[in-house]
């Protein structure tokens, strides 16, 4: 019968992870910052991408519909190996490690962005179009003031957990030598053997991460609200409705 | 059948020539005729899918005809009647400036409060600065009895308060004829008293009005012309006196069913 102190003792060296804290959070900060900027460009792309396909012009609406189909496919860590390899393979161009992560961040994640946009551009009534339009404001000028700051509203909630996802995506870049979470945390280990106790620790600060990304974006949400209940709007808007106020004064 | 207002010789705002409509393979309109003319109130009544919001609807061109001539203040908007020789056409967003429309579901725009549903579409559409814009927005809303409401979103204010506000942001256009598509269709009972008396004091200021309503007692105080519509056509028309001298047979039938 197996008997539990046939194994060889194991040691749990927890105090591994005090002593190297600095370098995790080092890890932590280059993922954030390749996802950060990686949000930005791919919430842009995004945005153009579900334009593209809901336009009437066949050519775009294909071309989109197509991109999205083909990158929502891809897993993040062949994407970032062909960006990196690949392309230096083809055209001789070499990317550094963070813009590669970077770019193949983006070619994923502006798929799922342009959906998220799509669903809530089209969760728009006609009516506000049609509204707009009998006003007398052009197409453009429906789009750019009424229909998206009314879609992105409805995108927020779901751009947040897509942006956790690409925090989390940020660990396969360590194949091309990104020191984010989990390259220090291999490198740790190579010196240290106690996989248990590392990679914890890299799961730890993962979930944190997600904590702290959610309870922003619950903030930016409420920014959002009609009227907005946020700290952030309720600052800005608060000599606004002062001034309301005086011009309810001044008419009545 | 054509049906024209009963002042005749006033000014001609708006003019339908033979506007046949589509949509899939129904044809909705079958060669609507009618003529507003100015300071009149056009009532366009009838039962639900007789066309009488798609009338509406072409007037501002939210809804393109197939066939027929759009004609107003003077300026040729629509496909044009077919044999007849092509005139130049005006564009729709310039037809559309000169044109007020209140929508049954209001359609405000839930991200701006009372206020900047109007201010905001002063400066987007006319470019008026921010302070103008306000204050026009604030005598607007005054007129329809909301301006202590002016900082609520539309979630905030009832049915009939966000239709006063809508009716208050499309006069702030300084529109030549209002449209109304049903504006109290979607109201409870006790708040479309609110908004009908906020469109009787426009019709009493003189402005041109065509409503599509199921008001009959409404219709029947301000109904200058009266347009009853079945199946995509315009069956009987009359003025002041239509309602109590009603000759169709069909007409009269729909009548006594809505009193």
């Amino acid at each position: 019968m197996f008997r539990s102190d046939d194994l060889p003792p194991v040691n749990f060296h927890w105090a591994l992870v005090w002593e190297n804290r600095w370098a995790l959070v080092r890890g932590l900060e280059v993922s954030i910052q390749v996802s950060i900027v990686a949000l930005v460009t791919s919430v842009a792309i995004g945005l153009f991408l579900a334009i593209s396909r809901m336009s009437s012009f066949k050519p775009a609406s294909m071309f989109a519909a197509s991109y999205v189909n083909i990158f929502r496919g891809i897993p993040a860590l062949v994407s970032v190996i062909w960006v990196y390899f690949g392309w230096s393979l083809l055209f001789g161009y070499n990317f550094t490690v963070f813009q590669a992560g970077v770019i193949a961040l983006t070619l994923l994640y502006s798929a799922f962005f342009s959906e998220i946009f799509r669903a809530a551009l089209q969760a728009i009534p006609k009516g506000q179009r049609e509204a707009g339009l009998a006003l007398g404001m052009s197409r453009a000028r429906v789009f750019t003031s009424l229909i998206l700051p009314q879609a992105t509203k409805i995108a927020i909630p779901n751009i947040g957990s897509m942006y956790i996802g690409m925090v989390k995506d940020t660990s396969t870049f360590a194949i091309i030598g990104l020191v984010e979470v989990v390259r220090v945390t291999q490198n740790l280990n190579a010196t240290n053997f106690q996989p248990f106790v590392l990679y914890s620790a890299a799961a730890v600060l993962y979930v944190c991460i997600a904590f702290a990304v959610d309870l922003i974006f619950r903030g930016i949400e409420k920014n959002f609200q009609y009227p907005p209940t946020g700290r952030i709007s309720r600052f800005l808007t608060k000599g606004k409705n002062q001034k309301v106020a005086v011009l309810i004064a001044k008419f009545s | 059948m054509s049906a024209k207002s009963s002042s005749v010789g006033s000014e001609v705002l708006v003019e339908l020539r033979g506007i046949h409509k589509t949509f899939g393979t129904v044809e909705v309109l079958h060669g609507i005729d009618l003529q507003v003319h100015k300071g009149n109130h056009v009532v366009i009544f009838g039962p639900s899918g007789s066309g009488k919001s798609t009338v509406l609807r072409s007037m501002n061109l939210l809804e393109e005809p197939d066939s027929g001539s759009v004609k107003v203040l003077g300026v040729e908007y629509g496909p044009g009647v077919k044999g007849e020789k092509q005139v130049p056409r005006g564009k729709a967003i310039e037809l559309r400036r000169n044109v007020g429309m209140v929508f049954q579901q209001f359609n405000l725009f839930p991200h701006l409060s009372a206020l900047d549903n109007i201010a905001v579409s002063l400066r987007k559409i006319k470019g008026t600065s921010v302070k103008d814009s306000q204050e026009r927005a604030a005598i607007e809303l005054k007129k329809v009895g909301l301006l202590k409401w002016a900082a609520n979103f539309p979630g905030q204010l009832s049915g009939g308060q966000q239709q006063r506000v809508a009716i208050a942001r499309a006069l702030s256009m300084d529109p030549k004829v209002m449209l109304f598509d049903e504006p109290t269709s979607a109201l409870d009972p006790e708040l479309v008293g609110e908004v009908l008396a906020v469109m009787r004091d426009l019709a009493e200021t003189g402005m041109t009005m065509v409503v599509v309503t199921h008001e009959m007692n409404f219709a029947r105080e301000v109904g200058d012309l009266n347009v009853f519509m079945e199946a995509g056509n315009i069956v009987a028309t009359g003025g002041r006196d239509f309602y109590d001298n009603v000759t169709n047979a069909r007409a009269q039938q729909f009548i006594g069913s809505v009193l």
